[in-house]
C-alpha cells in the first residue's frame, strides 16, 4: 500500500505543479511540453531501459501524425477517432519494421532507424505527394468538429486531454519500469543479452514488444501533435529533429518516469527563449548533447534519484551503528 | 529509341560511379573510426559541409578550386585535431551509444555555426574542369570522370597507407586488438587521433568534390546521411575493402533506380540495405569480430 501511494504522489505533484503553472506560463508553451514529453518517454525508456538508441523517432511520430492527418483529411471530422486511429497505424507499423530493427545489433539498429526516418521522409515528402501533399501538408483546420466532454479544437481542451494522456503514459510506465517483469528483462538486455538468453529467454521477443510500445507512444505524441496544430506536413520526420528525442531524454535522464517531462520543460523554454536572440537553436542542441554527454550520463533526474538513494543507503547504514555503538 | 536509351543508362552508370566515388570518401572516415575506435563518428558530416563551404568560400575568393580544396582540408585537418582532442578522446573506453550522442551534438552544432557564418540560402560551385568525354556516342561530363578517377586514387592510397606504412600497419594492428597493440608500447591515443584526422580530412574531401554536383547548402550532411549509413551497412562497419564495393552497389542502385521512377533514387538503396541484411546481419564484409 505504501509503494502505491509513493508512486502516485510523485505523479500527483507534478500533475498539481503543472497545474499551477498555467497561470504564470503561457497555456500553448506548456501544451508543448506536456505532448513532448510522450515523445520523449518512448525514446527514454528505449535509451535507459534498453539500451537502443533511437535516431529515427521522428519516423514514428509521423507515422502517428499522418494516420491521424489522412483520417481527419479523407474520412472523418472527430479528433478522437483521428488519434485512435493515429494510434492504430502507428502501432501495425511498429510491429512490421520492429521484426526486422530489433534483430540488429545496437550500432547497426542506430544506423539503420536513421536510415529508416529518413526513407520515411522521402516517402511522406516525395512518393506520396499526391496524398499528403509534401512540404505543404495537410490543413486540418475546418475539418475538424468540436467534440464531445473535452473540445480538442479549443487550446484549453487540448491541453487538458494531453495532460490525462500523459498521466496515463506515466502511469503505464512507471508500472512496465518498476513493477512488471517486462521491465526488469528489458534491464537485462541492456546489462547482458548474452547471460538473459542463456537463461532462456528469448531477447527478440522482449527487444521486440519494447520497441512497439516505445514507439507506438511515440506515435500517440503524433496524433496529438496533428490535432494540436491542426496540420501535418512532411517535415515532421525530418531527421534534423531526431536529436531533440535524445537531446530531451539525455538532458533529463534516460529511462526515469520524469526525466522526459524535465527534460522537455528545460529543452523547450530554452528553444524558446534561444530563438529570441540566435535564429539557429541547433548550436544550442548540440552543446547540450555535449554537454550532458560530457557530464556523465544520468541527466537531471537520474543524478537526482541515485542521490537521494544513496543518501537513503547511508541513513539506514547509519542506524544500526548508532545503535550498536550507544551513539557516537 | 533504343540508341537514346542506351545513352540514358551509359550516362546514368557514370552518374552512378561518382556518386560511388563521393559515398566512399565520406563512409571510409566512419568505417575506419568504428573498426578502430569502436566510434560511430557522425560528426564527419559535418566535416563534409565544411569542406564543401570552405571550397566555395576560397574558389569565390580566389578563383581557384585546386586552392580551394587544399584550403578546405587543411581548416577540416584543424578542426577535427580540436574536436578530437577537446571532446572525442573522452568516450572512447565508453559505449558505442555515447560517441554516437555526443558525435551527433557535434554534427548539429557545426550545422548551426555553419548557418550563422554562411547563412541558409544555398551555395554554387563552378565545376573546375569543363569539357566533355565520348563514350560510346554519349557525352559525358569531364568533372565526372575526374571524380571517379580520384576516388579509385584514394582507395589506392588508402590501402598502400594501411598495408605497406608502418603507421597503417599500427592501425590494422590496433583494429584487430587495441589491447594488445598497448602492450607493444605504441602510442594508441595518438594513433586514434591520427585515424580520426585522416577520415575527417578525408570527408571533406568528399564535400570538396560532391560541391560542384550540388548546391552547397547546410542541410547538405543531412541529406547525404541516409545513403551515407546505408553504404556502411551493406559494407560492413569497419572494412574498407566493404565500404568500396557497397559504394560501387549504393550509387549505380541510386542513379539506375532514378532511371526508372524518382522518388526510388531514395528507397531503392534501402531495399537492397534490408535484403542484404535479412541474409547476412553483419552486412557484405563485416566479420563477426565487428558484430559487438
Amino acid at each position: 500500500m505504501k509503494r502505491f501511494i509513493n508512486s502516485w504522489t510523485g505523479i500527483f505533484i507534478v500533475f498539481i505543479l503543472l497545474y499551477f503553472l498555467k497561470g504564470f506560463l503561457p497555456p500553448a508553451f506548456l501544451t508543448e511540453v506536456v505532448i513532448f514529453s510522450i515523445y520523449a518517454m518512448g525514446c527514454s525508456f528505449l535509451i535507459g531501459r534498453l539500451g537502443l538508441t533511437s535516431f529515427g523517432q521522428p519516423a514514428f511520430l509521423a507515422f502517428g501524425a499522418y494516420g491521424a492527418g489522412v483520417y481527419l483529411y479523407y474520412f472523418g471530422t472527430n479528433s478522437y477517432v483521428a488519434i485512435l486511429v493515429g494510434v492504430l497505424a502507428s502501432l501495425v507499423i511498429n510491429m512490421l519494421v520492429g521484426t526486422f530493427l530489433v534483430r540488429l545489433n545496437s550500432s547497426y539498429f542506430t544506423l539503420c532507424n536513421q536510415a529508416f526516418c529518413v526513407v520515411t521522409f522521402f516517402i511522406f515528402q516525395k512518393a506520396l505527394v499526391k496524398w499528403t501533399f509534401g512540404d505543404n501538408g495537410l490543413l486540418l483546420i475546418s475539418r475538424m468538429d468540436p467534440t464531445p466532454v473535452i473540445d480538442l479544437t479549443s487550446p484549453r481542451g487540448i491541453y487538458l486531454f494531453s495532460f490525462i494522456i500523459a498521466i496515463l503514459v506515466w502511469l503505464f510506465f512507471n508500472y512496465l519500469m518498476k513493477k512488471s517483469v517486462f521491465g526488469a528483462t528489458c534491464l537485462c538486455v541492456k546489462d547482458n543479452e548474452e547471460k538473459l538468453r542463456f537463461l532462456g529467454y528469448k531477447t527478440f521477443n522482449i527487444k521486440w514488444l519494447a520497441f512497439v510500445i516505445a514507439n507506438t507512444v511515440a506515435g500517440l505524441a503524433g496524433a496529438l501533435y496533428t490535432v494540436y496544430f491542426c496540420m501535418v506536413n512532411a517535415n515532421i520526420a525530418n531527421v534534423s529533429s531526431a536529436s531533440e528525442a535524445v537531446a530531451i531524454s539525455m538532458l533529463g535522464g534516460a529511462g526515469t518516469l520524469f526525466g522526459p517531462l524535465v527534460g522537455s520543460f528545460i529543452f523547450i523554454g530554452l528553444k524558446d527563449i534561444v530563438s529570441r536572440f540566435i535564429s539557429h537553436w541547433e548550436v544550442l542542441v548540440g552543446f547540450l548533447l555535449i554537454v550532458v554527454m560530457l557530464a556523465g550520463e544520468k541527466g537531471i533526474v537520474g543524478s537526482l534519484e541515485s542521490y537521494l538513494a544513496k543518501r537513503k543507503a547511508k541513513k539506514s547504514m547509519m542506524q544500526p551503528a548508532l545503535t550498536k555503538e550507544g551513539g557516537l | 529509341m533504343i540508341q537514346m536509351n542506351i545513352q540514358l543508362i551509359i550516362s546514368a552508370i557514370v552518374l552512378g560511379l561518382s556518386m560511388s566515388g563521393v559515398y566512399f570518401l565520406l563512409t571510409v572516415g566512419l568505417s575506419l573510426c568504428y573498426g578502430l575506435m569502436r566510434m560511430i563518428s557522425l560528426d564527419q558530416f559535418f566535416y563534409y559541409a565544411l569542406g564543401a563551404y570552405m571550397v566555395y568560400t576560397i574558389t569565390s575568393l580566389t578563383g581557384s578550386f585546386l586552392l580551394g580544396a587544399l584550403g578546405a582540408m587543411l581548416t577540416t585537418l584543424v578542426v577535427a585535431f580540436v574536436v578530437e582532442r577537446l571532446i572525442n578522446k573522452r568516450v572512447y573506453s565508453k559505449p558505442v551509444m555515447f560517441s554516437m550522442i555526443l558525435t551527433f551534438g557535434v554534427n548539429l552544432m557545426g550545422v548551426g555555426l555553419i548557418k550563422y557564418v554562411w547563412g541558409l540560402t544555398p551555395k554554387p560551385v563552378a565545376s573546375p574542369i569543363g569539357g566533355s568525354l565520348n563514350i560510346l556516342g554519349t557525352s559525358v561530363p569531364g568533372y565526372r570522370i575526374f571524380v571517379i578517377l580520384l576516388a579509385v586514387l584514394v582507395y589506392l592510397a588508402v590501402q598502400y597507407f594501411l598495408n605497406k606504412t608502418i603507421l597503417g600497419t599500427a592501425i590494422r594492428a590496433g583494429i584487430d586488438d587495441a589491447e594488445k597493440v598497448k602492450a607493444l608500447g605504441i602510442n594508441i591515443s595518438r594513433l586514434f587521433t591520427v585515424t580520426f584526422v585522416l577520415s575527417s580530412v578525408l570527408s571533406a574531401l568528399a564535400g570538396v568534390i560532391h560541391a560542384p554536383f550540388v548546391m552547397v547548402s547546410p542541410e547538405m550532411g543531412m541529406s547525404i546521411t541516409a545513403f551515407a549509413f546505408m553504404v556502411v551497412i551493406i559494407g560492413g562497419l569497419g572494412s574498407i575493402k566493404g565500404t568500396m564495393v557497397s559504394a560501387l552497389i549504393v550509387g549505380q542502385v541510386v542513379s539506375l533506380g532514378a532511371l526508372i521512377w524518382a522518388p526510388l533514387a531514395e528507397m531503392a538503396p534501402f531495399l537492397v540495405m534490408i535484403f542484404i541484411l535479412l541474409i547476412k546481419p553483419t552486412g557484405l564484409y563485416g566479420s563477426k569480430l565487428m558484430n559487438r
